[in-house]
C-alpha cells in the first residue's frame, strides 16, 4: 500500500465536474508535482488531500488511514500557500511555533523546534519579525518552515512562487527541494508552471479538464508524452499531420516525403490520417549530418531567443519550427530559401488522443 | 509658473463658514455666562452637577454594554459571512442598513409594545428595561459596527487564514481568537468608538424607555439653562471627535501590519 492513495477521487461543483475519477499512489517520501493549466483540477484535488473542499465520491488514504472526511485540523497536513497566509499579528517566531502551541508541546520544546526551522531556512535573526516586515521570498521561507514545523505526514504546496520575482522562485524552489530531501516528506506541489514541476518533482501528474492526462518522471514526460495535450502543454511541440503508409514499419507520409517513427502504430492502418509530434530541439539541418528522417523545406522565418535561434520551417501545409544553439559562428540560410532537416525515428511521437 | 487656485480656496472658505462658524459661535456663547466677560464656569457648573455625573455614568455603561452585545453579534457573523455565505453579503447588508430607514421613534415604540407585555414583560424591571435600551442601540449601531468589521475582513485574507490555521490543526475557537480577532483589532476599535459616539448622547430612545441616559439631560438642560446646555454640547462633540481621532489613530497604526500580508 502507497502511503497517500487517492482512489476514484471525483468533486463536482454544480453541474460541473472539477475533478474527475482520479487515482494516484504516492510513496513515502516522494515530491509529485500536479501539473496542468488555470481550471484543470490540480488545486481542488490539494485541496481536497488537505481537507478544505471533500470529494463528492471517492477515497483519500493517508498512511493507511481513510481521511475522506476528516476536518482538515486532523489530518497532519501542512500547507503552503500562494499568498504566504501568515498571521500578521504574530512574529516570524510565533507563526512558526504556532502549530506545535495547538499541539500543546511544552514551550522549550517549541523554541527549540522554531530555532531548527529558523536554521534551515537560514532566518536565524527573523524571529522577532513580523510578517509585514520581509521580502515576499522571505515570507514564503516562513509559511514552510511553519508548514513543516508540525512533522506533517504530507507537505502540501498551492502554487507558492506564482507570487514571486523570477530569480527568487529559481532560488526558492531549489531551496524547498533541498529541504524536502534533507526532511524526507512526502509532497504535493501544484503549478502551471512546467519548468518548476520538472526540475523539482520525482514525479509529475500532467492534468487537464479535471483528468489525468499522464503521470511519470520528468524525463518521461517530457521526452515521451503519451497524450497530445501532455506533449504541447510541456515544452514546445511540433504536431504535424501525417498519412499511415505501412503501419509495420513505422513508416507515414508528411508533405509527401516518407518519415519512419520507432513508435507502435498500433490501432492505426494504413491510409489512416494521425498527429505526430517533434520537439524542435530534435530538428536539425542536414547539412550538420544526416539522420534516418529528411523532409525538404521552405525556412519561413528566424528569431533570436538569446541562447537558442528558433526558425520556423514548413512542408506542404504543415509549419514547424526546429530550435538551434546560438553562437557568433553559426550560418543560416535565408528566409525563402529551400533546405533540408534531419530527425531521428526516436523523436517522432505518435500521440494517442484521449 | 502654478496658477493660485482661487476656486479651491473658496470652497474650502464656504465649507469653513457653513460648518464651523456654528461652532465657533457656540463655543463663544458657553464661555459667557458672567457679563462682559469670558469664563469656564458654565463648563464647571455641568461637570459639577451630580445629575450629569449620573446620566454620563449611565450612558456611558450602556455604551460599553452596547459595544460588547454589538462586537459578539457582528464579528462573528460578519466572519461567518465572509467565509461560508459570501453571497448572503448584499442581504446582510441590507438588514444592517434598516436603522437608516426605520426612525428610531418607531423602534422603540415596536420595542415597547412586544417587550412590555408578557410572555415578555421586560419592562418592569430596571435591568429589563437597560437590556431594552441596549437593544435598542446595537440597532442603531449596527451599521456602523458591520461597515467596520466587514472593511476589516476585506482587509485581511481570511479564507486563507483561516485555512493556515486548520492546516495546522486549529479549532474555530483558536481561529476566532488567535488569528481574525487580532487582525481586526483596529476595526473592531472603529467600530467600537462610532458606536460610543452614536449611543452616548441619545436621546428618542432612551426617552421613550424613561431611562436616566445623558441624551434627555442634555435636552432637559437646554431648556432651562442655556449656558450650561451649550456647554454640555461642546463637551459632546470634544467626546465625538475624540472617538474618532481615536479611530484614525487605531487605523493608521494597523495599516502597517497587514502590509504584504494579503
Amino acid at each position: 500500500m502507497s502511503f497517500l492513495e487517492l482512489n476514484n477521487v471525483r468533486k463536482t461543483f454544480g453541474q460541473t465536474d472539477a475533478v474527475r475519477a482520479f487515482n494516484l499512489q504516492v510513496e513515502r517520501g516522494e515530491f509529485v508535482s500536479f501539473l496542468g493549466p488555470s481550471g484543470c483540477g490540480k488545486t481542488t484535488t490539494l485541496r481536497m488531500i488537505a481537507g478544505f473542499e471533500l470529494p463528492t465520491s471517492g477515497a483519500i488514504v493517508i498512511n493507511g488511514d481513510d481521511v475522506t472526511y476528516k476536518p482538515p485540523q486532523k489530518r497532519n497536513t501542512g500547507m503552503v500557500f500562494q499568498s504566504y497566509a501568515l498571521f500578521p499579528n504574530m512574529t516570524v517566531g510565533d507563526n512558526i511555533g504556532f502549530g506545535l502551541k495547538i499541539a500543546g508541546e511544552p514551550k522549550s520544546a517549541i523554541q527549540k523546534r522554531v530555532d531548527e526551522m529558523l536554521a534551515i531556512i537560514k532566518m536565524e535573526k527573523f524571529g522577532a519579525r513580523y510578517p509585514y516586515q520581509l521580502s515576499g521570498g522571505q515570507q514564503q521561507r516562513v509559511a514552510l518552515a511553519r508548514a513543516i514545523a508540525i512533522r506533517p505526514q504530507v507537505l502540501l504546496l498551492d502554487e507558492p512562487l506564482s507570487a514571486l520575482d523570477a530569480k527568487i522562485r529559481v532560488s526558492l524552489r531549489q531551496e524547498i527541494r533541498a529541504i524536502q530531501q534533507k526532511l524526507g516528506i512526502t509532497t504535493i506541489y501544484v503549478t502551471h508552471d512546467q519548468e518548476e514541476a520538472l526540475s523539482l518533482s520525482d514525479r509529475v501528474v500532467v492534468m487537464n479538464d479535471g483528468r489525468i492526462e499522464q503521470v511519470g518522471t520528468p524525463f518521461e514526460i517530457y521526452n515521451f508524452p503519451t497524450t497530445e495535450f501532455a506533449a504541447q502543454f510541456v515544452g514546445t511541440l511540433n504536431t504535424i499531420q501525417a498519412t499511415v503508409r505501412d503501419a509495420a514499419r513505422g513508416a507515414l507520409i508528411v508533405a509527401n516525403q516518407e518519415i519512419t517513427t520507432s513508435q507502435k502504430l498500433d490501432g492505426l492502418r494504413n491510409g489512416d490520417a494521425h498527429s505526430i509530434a517533434i520537439r524542435p530541439e530534435r530538428v536539425s539541418f542536414a547539412a550538420d549530418g544526416k539522420k534516418p528522417n529528411v523532409l525538404n523545406v521552405r525556412i519561413e522565418n528566424i528569431t533570436f531567443l538569446g541562447s537558442i535561434v528558433r526558425v520556423q520551417v514548413s512542408a506542404g501545409e504543415n509549419i514547424f519550427y526546429m530550435d538551434t544553439f546560438n553562437n557568433p559562428f553559426l550560418s543560416l540560410p535565408k528566409i525563402g530559401d529551400h533546405a533540408e532537416v534531419t530527425f531521428s525515428k526516436e523523436a517522432v511521437l505518435v500521440l494517442k488522443n484521449k | 509658473m502654478k496658477k493660485f487656485p482661487i476656486w479651491s480656496w473658496l470652497m474650502i472658505l464656504l465649507g469653513f463658514t457653513y460648518f464651523l462658524l456654528p461652532l465657533i459661535g457656540t463655543l463663544d456663547f458657553s464661555l459667557r455666562i458672567l457679563k462682559d466677560q469670558l469664563s469656564l464656569d458654565a463648563y464647571v457648573n455641568v461637570l459639577n452637577a451630580v445629575r450629569f455625573q449620573n446620566t454620563f455614568t449611565y450612558s456611558f455603561t450602556m455604551a460599553l454594554w452596547t459595544i460588547v452585545a454589538c462586537t459578539l453579534l457582528v464579528a462573528p457573523t460578519a466572519y461567518w459571512v465572509h467565509l461560508k455565505l459570501p453571497h448572503l453579503r448584499p442581504v446582510i447588508e441590507f438588514i444592517t442598513l434598516l436603522t437608516f430607514v426605520v426612525p428610531a421613534i418607531l423602534l422603540v415604540f415596536g420595542l415597547i409594545r412586544i417587550y412590555s407585555r408578557p410572555p415578555l414583560s421586560l419592562m418592569e424591571s430596571e435591568i429589563g428595561s437597560d437590556f431594552l435600551l441596549v437593544m435598542g442601540y446595537v440597532s442603531l449601531a449596527l451599521p456602523y459596527m458591520y461597515r467596520a468589521v466587514d472593511n476589516g475582513l476585506r482587509a485581511i485574507d481570511v479564507r486563507t487564514l483561516t485555512e493556515a490555521a486548520q492546516s495546522l490543526g486549529a479549532g474555530w475557537r483558536i481561529i476566532l481568537f488567535s488569528v481574525i480577532f487580532p487582525n481586526l483589532r483596529a476595526a473592531l476599535l472603529s467600530g467600537a468608538f462610532l458606536t460610543f459616539a452614536t449611543v452616548i448622547g441619545e436621546f428618542t430612545i432612551a426617552t421613550f424607555l424613561a431611562r436616566p441616559a445623558f441624551g434627555p439631560y442634555m435636552a432637559n438642560l437646554g431648556q432651562t439653562r442655556p449656558y450650561e446646555s451649550t456647554a454640555l454640547t461642546i463637551i459632546s462633540l470634544a467626546l465625538t471627535w475624540a472617538s474618532i481621532g481615536m479611530i484614525q489613530l487605531l487605523g493608521r497604526g494597523a495599516q502597517g501590519q497587514l502590509v504584504g500580508t494579503r
